[in-house]
């Protein structure tokens, strides 16, 4: 520039374009853009569940030792209630049943609400023992558990009752058709640690199940 | 001038900054610095010291001291920064060795003692209960220990020092006790008896109890201390070489004013 | 304001309803600013981004903090040990407060030494103050909140303070406590606030930021923008060089935060607090200090016991500085061309130094004597100094003009000095 010239302040529409695209000013952008990245990410993780929460989100065992055939137990695991029902050879029986069967919505399982482990028409790995999440999947209420025939309505082959909107599931925890809940109550992985403890949150050997991977909870 | 201003400035911010550190007016000896493998920007925990450590804080401090911020499962693999090197077994085992038992109640709720769990926390052997450490040690009730190396001013050294400042000579009678470098020199706690377990390779003097020891009480109370120092390497290359582009970028914009 | 030409129909739409982008271009792209700020000017935009920092970190830090005594310290050790990055996001908010304090101390000083708060920037100045007022209510809050032993008992201290009004004294300190002593309401209603008043920071920066672009910034001559010549564009002359300013500040940040995390704070604090057990030293967060020392000082005053005329110092100390722009009689900005004025700076610098050091240390010995000098000087510097050098000073001649010093440089020769005033 000529020494008499009055310095000019450089216009801004020379800069809006694409005049001088230097390899510095877009390194520069491109620093800072992933600066930006760097830090969102630990905030963004910490709302990711934390160690703790975790931790006390870990399987849990049950001994069914002295549990009777007929009862049931329920137990907290991730917040949820989980049911765990030590089913009587009759009430096994009456599952077998075609007439149970037709009452049913989806009486083979098909749809995801159970690992494959459990994908069978007692839902479960040893016949007798029923392990559940005990959320209706209608809207959320706890089911009362009514295994005796009739308990409900004459009809009744036993099984599940939800009071709240009156939905009905057999002694696998399938679900009736016409009733509002769409799905079968859910299964959790669980796992027989010895013949009679219960990990629940823990597939066997061999499974790879994440009760997140279910339709509805 | 404007350069000798700058100076002057951040001398007096550096004197400004010096007033923050607390000088110790009592008439301690000055702290001797130890050799530990978490100094320094690039500084790790050792796991078999901190394993060695844990031991001695079993041994001997968990009598009368509590470390409630560090669960059992706090030690295993899924701990915070990685645990000190036990595996979930191992977590288990120790949890369930505790030599106290965990007051809980049974499905009936009836209050019952059951083994410790990896969700719980050590427990001190001597007392349940804070009223009860106070009747036990006349007032005097020993302090919990997660985070004790940054809770005293000197750190680790300090803790060192204080371990290693009382006399030799075992005969000393008390409470309270003297201790070199704590501050007023008379410290309701006896001397921790510091026996040997050797370990394969270590020979466990006291010394080298106290060396463990601390390191174990400095990883419980900065457990994520090597996150932080790995993370901030990063960091700090990238923020260095960032500022660097800035700044050719703000010469070569700011060049074409002339 | 128009949209500036050539823009697409989209940044028509939205302008044609809410004028963003002209904004932005009226006071980021056109917005006139001196051509010779020097690096002092950064750290004002620091600030700004300290704000933000502290603010969004605030808020991550909410989701997982109980404000209950019996839960506030471990849910703080919870955020370090178990919420995934909360060590980092605990990490800097500490430090950011303690770098929120350095740069706008810094910024206070640069304003001091060039003389901005002078016409038309008085409550440019003033709002900024406020800024300093509101700053320091959040960070005495904010201290509390992991109820170690320096919250609790340098909140105790703190309030204790209010019991030296007379009259109602005790009844505000009641109120302000929430009971007996500081205790669990104590702790709620500190953070119901401390989450609060960083927001009201943000609605006053505004007001700072609107008075700010109605002159302009000050520039290192003092002197005010005359041609053109003197100002270039905000945008992107002083956007770039505020972004180099905020890479070479965050390495020093990240030097604290990663690698000295508690250099600047106190040990005693990772003590839960004990309402039964004073700690040998209660001691401020350094960014007080000065005025802790302003505080104990103050010796009994006629009918005045020490407790009130110590309130009375601290609360006058900054209240002095609302009247600076009058208690300054100086014509002339800049401290360049005011050769006493220059040295009596450094010495007040040198003063609040020496308050820091009283602050930190036991009010015994040397340090009362040096503490109650520097408290009676640092009023003298504002009430007598200052007036005094005012009018009585010879300052050196100003250039004619900011573009003037810079065209020197290329011809060689000297502008031709003003008249001695203001230009």
């Amino acid at each position: 520039m000529a020494s008499t010239a009055q310095p000019t302040p450089v216009s801004t529409s020379a800069h809006d374009g694409e005049t001088r695209r230097d390899f510095i000013q877009i390194a520069a952008t491109a620093l800072v853009g992933v600066g930006a990245a760097i830090v969102a990410w630990p905030l963004i993780d910490s709302m990711n569940p934390a160690r703790d929460t975790l931790a006390a989100g870990a399987p849990i065992d049950v001994d069914v030792s002295k549990l009777q055939p007929g009862q049931q137990i329920v137990v907290l695991w991730r917040s949820r209630p989980i049911f765990i029902m030590n089913r009587t050879p009759d009430e096994l029986k009456r599952l077998q049943e075609a007439q149970d069967m037709s009452l049913l919505s989806d009486p083979d399982s098909k749809a995801l609400q159970q690992p494959d482990y459990a994908k069978n028409w007692h839902r479960s790995i040893k016949p007798e023992y029923l392990v559940l999440v005990g959320i209706c999947t209608h809207l959320g209420c706890i089911p009362i558990s009514k295994p005796d025939p009739g308990s409900v309505e004459a009809s009744w082959p036993g099984g599940y009752f939800c009071p709240c909107h009156g939905s009905k599931y057999d002694l696998s925890g399938r679900v009736f058709a016409g009733v509002p809940a769409p799905l079968n109550l859910p299964v959790p992985p669980h796992n027989f640690i010895s013949d009679k403890v219960i990990r629940v949150g823990e597939n066997p050997p061999g499974s790879t199940f994440d009760l997140g991977s279910v339709e509805q909870l | 001038m404007r350069a000798l201003a700058a100076v002057f400035a951040a001398v007096v911010a550096l004197l400004a900054l010096g007033t923050v550190v607390e000088a110790q007016d009592e008439v301690t000896p000055p702290l001797p610095r130890q050799q530990w493998s978490f100094a320094g920007p690039f500084g790790t925990y050792d796991r078999a010291a901190l394993q060695r450590g844990f031991g001695v804080y079993q041994n001997v401090c968990e009598n009368c001291h509590s470390l409630e911020l560090v669960h059992f499962g706090d030690l295993g693999a899924d701990g915070p920064g990685g645990g000190i090197g036990y595996s979930e077994e191992q977590v288990k085992a120790i949890a369930a060795a505790s030599p106290k038992q965990y007051a809980d109640t049974d499905d009936n709720g009836q209050p019952i003692q059951r083994p410790g769990r990896p969700t719980d926390t050590p427990l001190p052997l001597n007392y349940d209960n804070v009223k009860q450490a106070k009747a036990l040690f006349n007032g005097a009730v020993p302090p919990d220990l997660s985070l004790i190396v940054k809770a005293r001013e000197g750190g680790a050294d300090y803790v060192y020092a204080f371990l290693s400042g009382f006399p030799e000579d075992k005969n000393q009678s008390g409470p309270p006790y003297y201790d070199e470098y704590f501050p007023g020199h008379r410290v309701a706690m006896p001397p921790p008896p510091l026996a040997g377990n050797d370990v394969p390779g270590i020979k466990a003097t006291a010394d080298q109890e106290r060396h463990d020891v601390v390191t174990f009480l400095s990883w419980a109370s900065e457990p994520t201390m090597e996150d932080r120092k790995r993370t901030g390497v990063k960091v700090l290359i990238f923020l260095v070489a960032m500022a660097g582009v800035l700044y050719f970028a703000k010469r070569q914009i700011w060049a074409e004013l002339h | 304001m128009a949209a500036p030409a050539g823009q697409s129909k989209f940044v028509r739409w939205i302008d044609n309803r809410l004028p963003i982008f002209a904004f932005m271009q009226h006071e980021l792209n056109d917005y006139p600013t001196p051509r010779n700020l020097s690096y002092w000017w950064n750290f004002g935009s620091l600030a700004g981004i300290m704000l933000v920092i502290m603010i969004v970190t605030g808020i991550f830090l909410a989701m997982e903090y109980t404000a209950h005594i019996d839960y506030a310290f471990n849910s703080v050790e919870r955020i370090r040990r178990d919420v995934n990055y909360g060590w980092l996001i605990q990490y800097l908010h500490m430090n950011g407060a303690s770098f929120f304090f350095i740069v706008t101390y810094i910024h206070i000083f640069r304003g001091l030494y060039y003389g901005s708060y002078k016409e038309p920037r008085e409550l440019l100045w003033m709002l900024g103050l406020v800024i300093l007022l509101l700053m320091m209510a959040t960070a005495f809050m904010g201290y509390v909140l992991p109820w170690g032993q320096m919250s609790f008992w340098g909140a105790t201290v703190i309030t204790n303070l209010f019991s030296a009004i007379p009259v109602v004294g005790q009844k505000i300190v009641t109120w302000l406590w929430g009971g007996f002593a500081v205790d669990n309401p104590t702790l709620n209603r500190f953070y119901a606030l401390h989450y609060l008043l960083p927001f009201v920071i943000v609605g006053v920066v505004m007001l700072h930021l609107i008075a700010l672009h109605q002159h302009g910034s000050n520039n290192p001559l003092g002197i005010d923008r005359k041609t053109p010549q003197d100002s270039i564009p905000f945008h992107p002359y002083y956007t770039i060089k505020d972004m180099f300013g905020l890479g070479a500040f965050l390495v020093v940040y990240a030097l604290f935060v990663f690698f000295m995390p508690n250099a600047l704070g106190d040990p005693q604090n990772y003590i839960q607090a004990n309402p039964l057990q004073t700690p040998p030293e209660i001691v401020p967060e350094w960014y007080f200090l000065p005025f802790y020392a302003i505080l104990r000082s103050v010796p009994n005053i006629l009918f005045i016991p020490s407790k009130l005329a110590g309130v009375i110092a601290l609360f006058g100390a900054i209240g002095i500085l609302f009247f600076l722009p009058w208690l300054d009689t100086s014509r002339v900005r800049s401290a360049r061309f005011r050769p006493i004025y220059k040295w009596v700076f450094w010495l007040l610098v040198i003063d609040v130094a020496v308050l820091g050091d009283c602050g930190a240390h036991r009010p015994e010995g040397w340090y009362i004597f040096a503490g109650r000098l520097a408290t009676l000087y640092y009023f003298v510097h504002f009430l007598i100094l200052l007036p005094l050098i005012g009018w009585f000073e010879r300052p050196r001649p100003l250039p004619t003009s900011i573009s003037a010093t810079v065209t020197k440089r290329i011809d060689g020769a000297l502008p031709a000095a003003s008249a001695v005033g203001k230009s």
